[in-house]
């Protein structure tokens, strides 16, 4: 008796502990549209989020909102995206990193017929320059909205300029002498820091690699292994090698922050986006003493990199992709790219940089680099293709290697391998030429 | 002579009490540094938290808590966490504990080594075929798909501990009850149990802890609605920044109801401990 | 009527008992581990433009001739037998001074149990602010110290032993918990026989404790081996397999497959390498128990 008592209770709470955790887990099914919203954490979800109860009242659609880190996110709608059975109607994507891929999976809904039916003129898809509509079109097909562009820039310590009566650098032989003027470790302040992690040091490295007249991949083929690439290589191996900070191999930006901010480094050199948390006197305590300038001219003219990061798109498995692509033209018209740039995110809008009032909250130095940098950016920061990470990795190898050996080491050999290594990516995905 | 022998010593005894102690305290710094960096750090400027020499005087500040209740929806993360950690960890101990015991008294070693191959898959394996599965049958971003998929990390493990601990317990005291009349089943719940005290708070700890603390499955098997609190930690890791103040209160959310539920069990591992039913 | 029934199910108890259990893990694994094992015997990758296709073994073959393979298994391995055995000795050695009785022992226990509660990619992160070469606490520690300071993770030398340290700083009183349950449950028969035969507390320990406590060990080594085999969050948040592939271990090498390169395919057999691994292990380890098992 005691016995079946006892197995009953447990048997109640177990009954009790599934209905539970199912009805809880299941909500009320709602009357109302509802579109889910994937996002990264980016400056461009913490700008939209609070605007959001606006779309819902104007239009009645409910936005369910869910952000990540960059690489959760891709993890995550990759999982969902495989799987066929995704939910996922509108979504943050990097068409440099991702976009090949998802496109060739037939994850992206294609927006052409979008923007030609469905979009008032006032909203005006050609107030995007050409250079970010082409960023977001592959094959004739658009599959994003353009919301940021970012650019190589230069940060400097004007305080440590000044003391030691420097000119921001114009050009890599400026660069190379301000940071080992600026060198000085028994005062834990290093040259010059950039990112030197295998993967993350690509994009960096891709300015210095153009500033020498050297390109990724021409023509379907791989030219890392190029003179002028290993030039790159090599000087960029050299200056972190001698004027860098100690354990640079393992520094993505993060790292290369909370270095500058803390006080310990004269320069650093990385995308304009990251200036936000240098500049923030509750982050940095050179909060004061930024300066801002365009990435300097190598050998072959200034080349630094200014690319689309970010756009917004509609889920291909989406089943609400009309409600979505609403969604999509409200958070990208014009009131909202305004209100972006005044909160410091680089929109891509023409008419939202045109805009005096807005332009001039900008930090000083930001708003000309953009404009300084435009003409000569180069639309891409890493080679452009589908087996991008991979690739990326492959390169890294080369600069962590130059980096170690300050320049000196094999460094002919490991590009001509991972050259060879990209091409075999490129072939396999049918974007290389044998 | 006498007198001078026992004041040599207890002389003796002193030093060896203070030697203990420091021994005690050094061992104990570093395992508590790196938290007690952490709790100060939460309550610091992001530029103090980086500072070199350290800041060891600091004004404190509460912000980072605040952004991390308000703007982000710490309150929710903090109830689905409990919901899946306590169901998985209950219903792991329900029918893990009659496991661990029949495997232990019938020597079933390849069921227990069945029991245990559940915690050698790496866990990315199980990511997108679960993802399918749950998807299929609309379990998606429900209690039970994360429930489950904690379950698998948490039973193995509370059968492993209690195999063990039942071994030790001999078995005269199951014949004897059964010699009173109990039936196995009886013997198990009214006798074994009761005095398994140490060993089963001990798995639950752990299970409570694997569950509480588990990012992959959360992270692929919920949405908006089960999300769970590490991966509300990785919030403040954004594109442009890492926001080290809110890492760090987060993380503090996050630890906190662990060691406060650590504390509260451990008051009953001692018990345990010294009642010794089992001993002599 | 009422014993017949009592029993049928007495008999069964031994069947009865672990059904669930066993039934519940295996509906939860089936379709993973044959799902896992069939994409390995294709070609999948989602970032070719060729579909997939069935080309049985070759992913294995590509695997073993994969130096970058062999790096990640050398590495798991390395870091695996350095942070357990660091775990285990640091933690029986934990247990048995918990198990004294001397004032403030439980405030002690308390304090020493807190690393293991913190979640590990909080840790992560704070961890690599600590081993920040300019600007983290580790190298100012041994810059008091007069030692000199290093790269920590930045360095390829000293990655590993970094990673491991957080390991072992993390896990130490998981071991300690479980070998603290394992003296629970020891009778005190031994114990007291040793004393009247005059043994000293060195002796003891020697002779009487630690075999008795051999198979608690045991499960705990097991148990925190097949963890740190597969060890994620820590080398993920911190270094992500580098500098260069210096940590990049056989899991974290499957989550680049998997996530970064989504070659599903290959990624799906270097993931049945490791289960193949921890397999191995484990079985090791449990045929060492049977062994020593008098």
């Amino acid at each position: 008796m005691a016995k079946a008592n006892g197995r009953r209770s447990i048997c109640i709470l177990l009954a009790f502990i599934f209905t539970l955790a199912i009805m809880t887990g299941l909500g009320p099914v709602s009357a109302a549209e509802t579109i889910r919203f994937v996002a990264a954490n980016h400056p461009f979800h913490d700008v939209i989020r609070p605007l959001i109860p606006e779309f819902e009242k104007e239009t009645g659609i409910r936005v369910i909102v869910e952000n990540y880190e960059e690489n959760q996110l891709n993890q995550k709608l990759t999982v969902e995206f495989t799987s066929g059975l995704s939910t996922v109607d509108v979504f943050m994507t990097r068409p440099l990193q991702e976009g090949r891929l998802f496109f060739k999976n037939n994850w992206y809904e294609s927006l052409n017929s979008y923007l030609d039916a469905q979009t008032p003129a006032v909203w005006n898809w050609d107030d995007f320059p050409e250079s970010t509509k082409q960023a977001v079109t592959i094959d004739g097909q658009i599959y994003a909205v353009p919301i940021a562009t970012e650019w190589h820039t230069l940060f400097y310590r004007k305080d440590l300029f000044a003391e030691a009566n420097l000119q921001p650098p114009t050009t890599f032989d400026e660069l190379v002498a301000a940071a080992e003027k600026l060198h000085n470790p028994d005062a834990g302040i290093c040259g010059i820091v950039l990112r030197g992690q295998r993967g993350a040091a690509v994009t960096q490295f891709s300015s210095c690699l153009y500033g020498f007249g050297g390109d990724f991949i021409q023509d379907g083929k791989c030219m890392i292994d190029s003179p002028e690439a290993i030039e790159a290589f090599k000087f960029y191996g050299k200056l972190l090698h001698a004027y860098g900070p100690p354990g640079v191999t393992n520094m993505s930006w993060p790292q290369a922050q909370a270095l500058f901010a803390s006080g310990n480094a004269a320069m650093w050199a990385d995308a304009s986006v990251l200036i936000a948390g240098i500049i923030d006197p509750d982050k940095s305590v050179v909060a004061d003493e930024v300066g801002v300038a365009v990435f300097p001219a190598g050998p072959a003219g200034r080349r630094p990199y200014m690319v689309v990061p970010w756009g917004i798109s509609v889920g291909a498995q989406s089943q609400n992709k009309a409600a979505a692509w609403e969604f999509i033209l409200w958070a990208t018209n014009h009131v909202n790219s305004k209100k972006a740039l005044l909160s410091g995110l680089t929109v891509a809008r023409n008419s939202t940089w045109e805009d005096r009032e807005v332009v001039s909250e900008l930090y000083p130095g930001l708003g000309e680099s953009s404009i300084e940098s435009g003409p000569v950016g180069v639309p891409y920061d890493r080679p452009v293709m589908t087996a991008v990470t991979e690739a990326r990795d492959a390169i890294g190898e080369v600069i962590v290697h130059a980096i170690e050996t300050g320049g000196t080491g094999d460094i002919e050999r490991m590009a001509r391998e991972a050259a060879r290594k990209v091409d075999r990516l490129l072939v396999q995905a049918g974007e290389g030429r044998e | 002579m006498k007198m001078q022998m026992k004041a040599g010593k207890r002389q003796k005894d002193f030093w060896f009490n203070v030697g203990w102690y420091i021994l005690i305290i050094l061992v104990m710094i570093p395992f508590i540094f790196p938290l007690v960096w952490i709790i100060t750090s939460a309550f610091k400027i992001q530029a103090d938290i980086t500072a070199i020499p350290p800041k060891w005087l600091f004004t404190p500040t509460v912000v980072n808590f605040k952004r991390v209740f308000m703007e982000q929806d710490f309150g929710r993360f903090l109830w689905n966490s409990t919901v899946v950690a306590v169901a998985a960890t209950l219903v792991s101990l329900v029918i893990g504990l009659p496991a661990a015991y029949s495997i232990s008294r019938y020597k079933q070693n390849f069921l227990g080594i069945f029991v245990l191959t559940a915690r050698l898959m790496p866990g990315i394996s199980f990511l997108v075929p679960w993802y399918i599965l749950f998807s299929k049958i609309k379990l998606i971003d429900t209690y039970t798909a994360l429930i489950a998929s904690h379950m698998l990390v948490v039973l193995p493990l509370i059968v492993w501990i209690m195999i063990n601990y039942f071994d030790g317990v001999p078995q005269e005291l199951e014949e004897s009850a059964r010699v009173d009349g109990c039936n196995i089943q009886n013997a198990f719940l009214r006798i074994i149990l009761p005095i398994s005290g140490p060993g089963i708070l001990t798995a639950t700890t752990l299970s409570f802890l694997f569950s509480w603390n588990n990012f992959m499955f959360s992270l692929v098997l919920s949405t908006y609605r089960t999300k769970t609190l590490p991966i509300g930690i990785y919030n403040f890791v954004s594109y442009a920044e890492v926001n080290w103040g809110s890492v760090m209160a987060a993380a503090v959310i996050i630890i906190a109801p662990a060691i406060i539920l650590t504390m509260f069990f451990q008051r009953y591992i001692i018990k345990g401990l010294t009642v010794g039913a089992v001993k002599g | 009527m009422n014993r017949s029934k009592g029993i049928n199910i007495e008999r069964n108890i031994k069947w009865i008992f672990p059904l669930p259990t066993v039934l519940f893990i295996f509906l939860m694994m089936i379709f993973p581990i044959c799902y896992t094992f069939y994409i390995s015997l294709t070609d999948w990758n989602i970032a070719s433009i060729i579909g997939t296709s069935f080309i049985g073994l070759d992913n294995y073959i590509d695997l073993f001739q994969e130096p970058r393979f062999y790096n990640a298994l050398a590495l798991t391995l390395y870091f695996t037998f350095l942070a357990v055995g660091v775990e285990v000795v640091l933690g029986v050695v934990m247990a048995l001074i918990l198990n004294q009785d001397f004032r403030g022992k439980n405030v002690v226990k308390f304090l020493l149990l807190l690393p293991m509660v913190a979640t590990p990619v909080a840790i992560g992160l704070a961890w690599t602010l600590f081993y920040e070469p300019t600007i983290g606490l580790a190298n100012y520690a041994l810059k008091i110290l007069g030692v000199p300071a290093s790269e920590w993770l930045a360095s390829r030398t000293m990655v590993i032993p970094s990673l491991a340290l957080v390991d072992i700083w993390q896990w130490t009183p998981m071991i300690a918990l479980i070998v603290l349950a394992g003296l629970a449950s020891l009778s005190t028969e031994a114990f007291e026989s040793a004393v009247v035969d005059g043994a000293n507390w060195l002796q003891i320990l020697r002779y009487v404790t630690l075999p008795l406590l051999r198979p608690t060990i045991l499960i705990a080594v097991v148990l925190r081996s097949i963890e740190a085999l597969k060890t994620f969050d820590i080398i993920y948040v911190m270094t992500a397999g580098g500098p260069g592939y210096a940590s990049e271990t056989l899991n974290i090498y499957c989550y680049h497959l998997s996530f970064g390169y989504f070659r599903f395919g290959a990624a799906s057999s270097a993931l049945i390498a490791l289960f193949a691994l921890v397999l191995g292990f484990s079985l090791l380890v449990l045929w060492l128990r049977r062994r020593y098992e008098v």
